[in-house]
């Protein structure tokens, strides 16, 4: 693996902080010169006291720190790199610390209270979105959830008269992007048939649409339309029944309410707006969460746009408001990929993910615009043997100068990317038989349902361990092993990293409780 | 019992490839419309891994046929499947856990993802028009008042034997055995949906039930409902 020469001066000084495609083998004074380079630059940072006009906060949905580190190995190794010597886009943000995601309840937290407090500076208790922790688990009373609701920071921007957006490739009503607008105590009502009976607190996609401050969400982009349509009326791309039952249509709602208004559902509608004569734009680009990314251009029958296009879009769209404006972007699906135990469309959609806050990096100024990059919790996802450097990150282990994989003590090799739990565990499961598991399944199984990825819901004991090789471990559906057997991969409890850019970026330092967030972003903005 | 599940427990004791893989674009050819039946089938499975052949198990099942709808449940009635062909000929697949009134919803976008294609006609009558056709006509005989076609051959290292109802394009039976098991599906009962006394859940009353993308059940491990459905078979064994 030597096709790495000897590293130029120039090179030197970017090794450490550029990934550099097919860069030549840094020498130990390259090294060393560029370690002395990153800190001359340090000397040099000057903290951005100034208040920043427009903030951004990037949430990659799951997205630890392994996530993080295997996605920048994935990504440079497709640059054609070892991978290591990689940065994705927000690493390159000058400002880190690290958040406590735990929630009132909860050691290891869901999407909901940790979005909460980003969005409100305050913890609350599992599955609830912007209300206190004393309001009770699916709460229906609207009177006991307005009296303990919680200012978000999209809705004190709108007080202010800065513009608000919110773009996920999650369904736009899911926790993450839901906690920026909505209050409920129960995450999952995000239509009004999903609510319980008698429930006066509206539900999620109708308070996306009935948000009126200041003339409402300027926009809102990503997937979950059929909480959108009335059961009247059927979806445009795949002609199944919307899920209102109230017989409202929220996005001709969105389009009569709002002023210069669009609702578009395709990536042809979504091309066609024009940023410069749209001030408020809805589009919702699935019936639930749109595409992986790994599957979005080959699959879509309509098409759709990535989170990039989306970001962009978005941006250029509130940036007509001199006075600013807030944006979350968020990565949904690196969480539902972890979830399902596969790896590489969890590397895949944060590569996408990094790719939508460069985008924002490029299209914003960092004198006045605050960009936050972090998660909401990690998952149980490990980088693990003693690989090589630029061991494939998807592939088997290999040592250092071994020519064949490392065995384990049962003579069998093993991945680097593995998972404590879920649904890679490599005994039968009720799904798929004993031995490695796949996303998806070759061949229908049985006349009934065809296949439904790996959701196993019972597992039998393994028999050791499978049999790998490096064309089955590297398939784009593989599913990394996991030792105890669940139904879905799990979320972790370890911290999250916050990288931060611009405006008031420096008040980001050690380790901090997930909610400082807000209060970061609430002084970037002058609102304190 | 629900079927889908009789069948994960045929694939376990070994009969993982017991179809060919349901491609949409065998499609094309199944469009003319198939009457609307009601139908009651029975399902047996043996294995032979043990010394003496041991039945694994027996179930009965409701299948219900309508031009652009396909409905199981289990004879007990808690669980069901559903299949329906939109208008811009997508097919909708959700399972339905009737006792809880909720249904689980494979969406669209992760099917491609997931390798989950849809035969109509398959999924119509059971049996694919590939795998129909691989089989060998050995003789016409009667079933249930009904002509039938007897037909055998071998698919994917199975012998299959399957009695064939041309007319209403359904299987009286559908045997197949392998050295490890042997699996029957035998039609105990078939009448015209509209005089069926049996009847499907009307699609309204489906549309009250609560709805969840199985996309979403790593983030509703709190949820009654997802708990319940995670651990129920979790936890038998031994
Ligand atoms: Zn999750």
């Amino acid at each position: 693996m030597q096709f790495f020469k000897k590293l130029n001066l120039i090179a030197a000084v970017s090794i450490l902080t550029v990934g550099t495609a097919h860069a030549v083998e840094p020498t130990p004074v390259d090294w060393f010169n560029a370690g002395y380079q990153t800190v001359f630059n340090a000397k040099r940072l000057i903290a951005n006291n100034r208040h920043a006009k427009n903030v951004i906060l990037f949430i990659g949905d799951g997205m630890g720190v392994s996530t993080i580190t295997a996605s920048r190995i994935y990504d440079g190794q497709t640059k054609g790199g070892h991978g290591e010597e990689n940065s994705l886009s927000f690493e390159k943000l000058p400002y880190l610390a690290l958040s406590k995601t735990y929630s009132v309840d909860q050691q290891t937290p869901d999407s909901a209270p940790t979005m909460t407090a980003m969005v409100t500076g305050v913890k609350t208790i599992g599955d609830s979105l912007s209300v206190n922790q004393y309001v009770v688990h699916s709460e229906k009373n609207a009177n006991i959830i307005n009296a303990n609701k919680l200012a978000t920071i999209l809705e004190q921007a709108k007080q202010h008269g800065l513009s608000a957006g919110i773009v996920s490739t999650a369904r736009i009503t899911h926790a993450t992007p839901a906690a920026t607008y909505a209050h409920t105590a129960n995450r999952d009502w995000e239509g009004d048939s999903d609510k319980l009976a008698g429930a006066t607190v509206p539900d999620i996609a109708a308070q996306l649409v009935d948000f009126n401050i200041s003339g409402g969400i300027d926009v809102a982009l990503g997937g979950g339309r059929t909480r959108f349509i009335p059961n009247t009326v059927k979806d445009p791309e795949y002609g199944v029944s919307g899920k209102r039952k109230d017989g409202r249509n929220l996005t001709v709602d969105w389009t009569t309410k709002h002023r210069n208004a669009r609702y578009v559902w395709n990536q042809a509608g979504f091309d066609a707006i024009d940023p410069n004569t749209t001030d408020h734009l809805l589009g919702l680009f699935e019936p639930s969460h749109v595409h992986y990314e790994a599957d979005r251009v080959a699959y879509d029958q309509s098409g759709e746009p990535s989170l990039t296009q989306m970001t962009t879009k978005a941006i250029d769209i509130l940036k007509k408001n001199q006075k600013g404006y807030f944006l979350m972007v968020e990565g949904g699906r690196i969480d539902h990929a972890h979830h399902s135990g596969n790896a590489y469309r969890a590397l895949t959609e944060t590569q996408q993910f990094a790719a939508a806050v460069k985008a924002a990096m490029d299209a914003t100024d960092p004198l006045e615009t605050l960009i936050i990059v972090t998660a909401d919790h990690s998952h149980v996802f490990t980088i693990g043997g003693y690989p090589q450097r630029g061991n494939p990150i998807l592939g088997l282990t290999q040592g250092v100068g071994a020519t064949t994989p490392d065995l384990d003590l049962l003579g069998l090799p093993y991945t680097t990317l593995n998972y404590a739990n879920g649904t890679g565990y490599t005994g039968a499961s009720n799904a798929q038989p004993a031995g490695s598991k796949t996303f998806t399944i070759p061949a229908t199984a049985g006349w009934a349902s065809g296949s439904e990825g790996h959701n196993p819901t019972s597992f039998q004991p393994a028999n050791g361990r499978p049999i790998l090789d490096s064309a089955k471990v590297e398939d784009d559906n593989y599913l990394q092993e996991a030792i105890v057997p669940l139904s879905a991969e799990t979320h972790a409890a370890e911290d999250v990293a916050i990288f931060a850019g611009g405006p008031k970026a420096h008040l980001f330092h050690g380790i901090l409780e997930q909610n400082v967030i807000y209060h970061v972003m609430a002084e970037a903005l002058g609102f304190n | 019992m629900k079927i889908s599940d009789f069948l994960k427990i045929v694939m376990a004791v070994g009969f993982i490839t017991f179809s060919l893989p349901v491609f949409a674009d065998t499609v094309s050819d199944s469009d003319q419309p198939l009457s609307e039946v009601a139908c009651r089938y029975e399902m047996k499975v043996t294995s032979f891994s043990t010394p003496k052949p041991k039945a694994l198990f027996t179930t009965a099942w409701f299948f219900w046929r309508k031009p652009n709808m396909i409905q199981t449940q289990d004879a007990d009635g808690d669980h069901g499947e559903i299949w329906e062909r939109t208008a811009n000929g997508s097919i909708q697949y959700r399972k339905l856990y009737h006792i809880d009134k909720t249904a689980v919803e494979y969406m669209p976008t992760d099917m491609p993802a997931n390798n989950m294609k849809f035969d109509w006609f398959k999924l119509s009558g059971m049996l694919s028009k590939e795998e129909l056709n691989t089989l060998k006509l050995i003789k016409i005989k009667s079933v249930l008042g009904r002509n039938a076609e007897l037909r055998k051959g071998n698919i994917n290292g199975q012998a299959l034997e399957v009695l064939w109802l041309p007319n209403e394009n359904l299987p009286a039976s559908i045997i197949r055995k392998d050295k490890k098991s042997r699996m029957e599906l035998r039609l105990i009962d078939i009448t015209p949906l509209s005089v069926s006394a049996k009847k499907p859940v009307a699609l309204e009353e489906i549309s009250d039930y609560r709805h969840i993308d199985a996309a979403d059940f790593g983030d509703m491990e709190n949820d009654p409902f997802v708990k319940k459905l995670m651990s129920a078979e979790g936890h038998h064994h031994h």
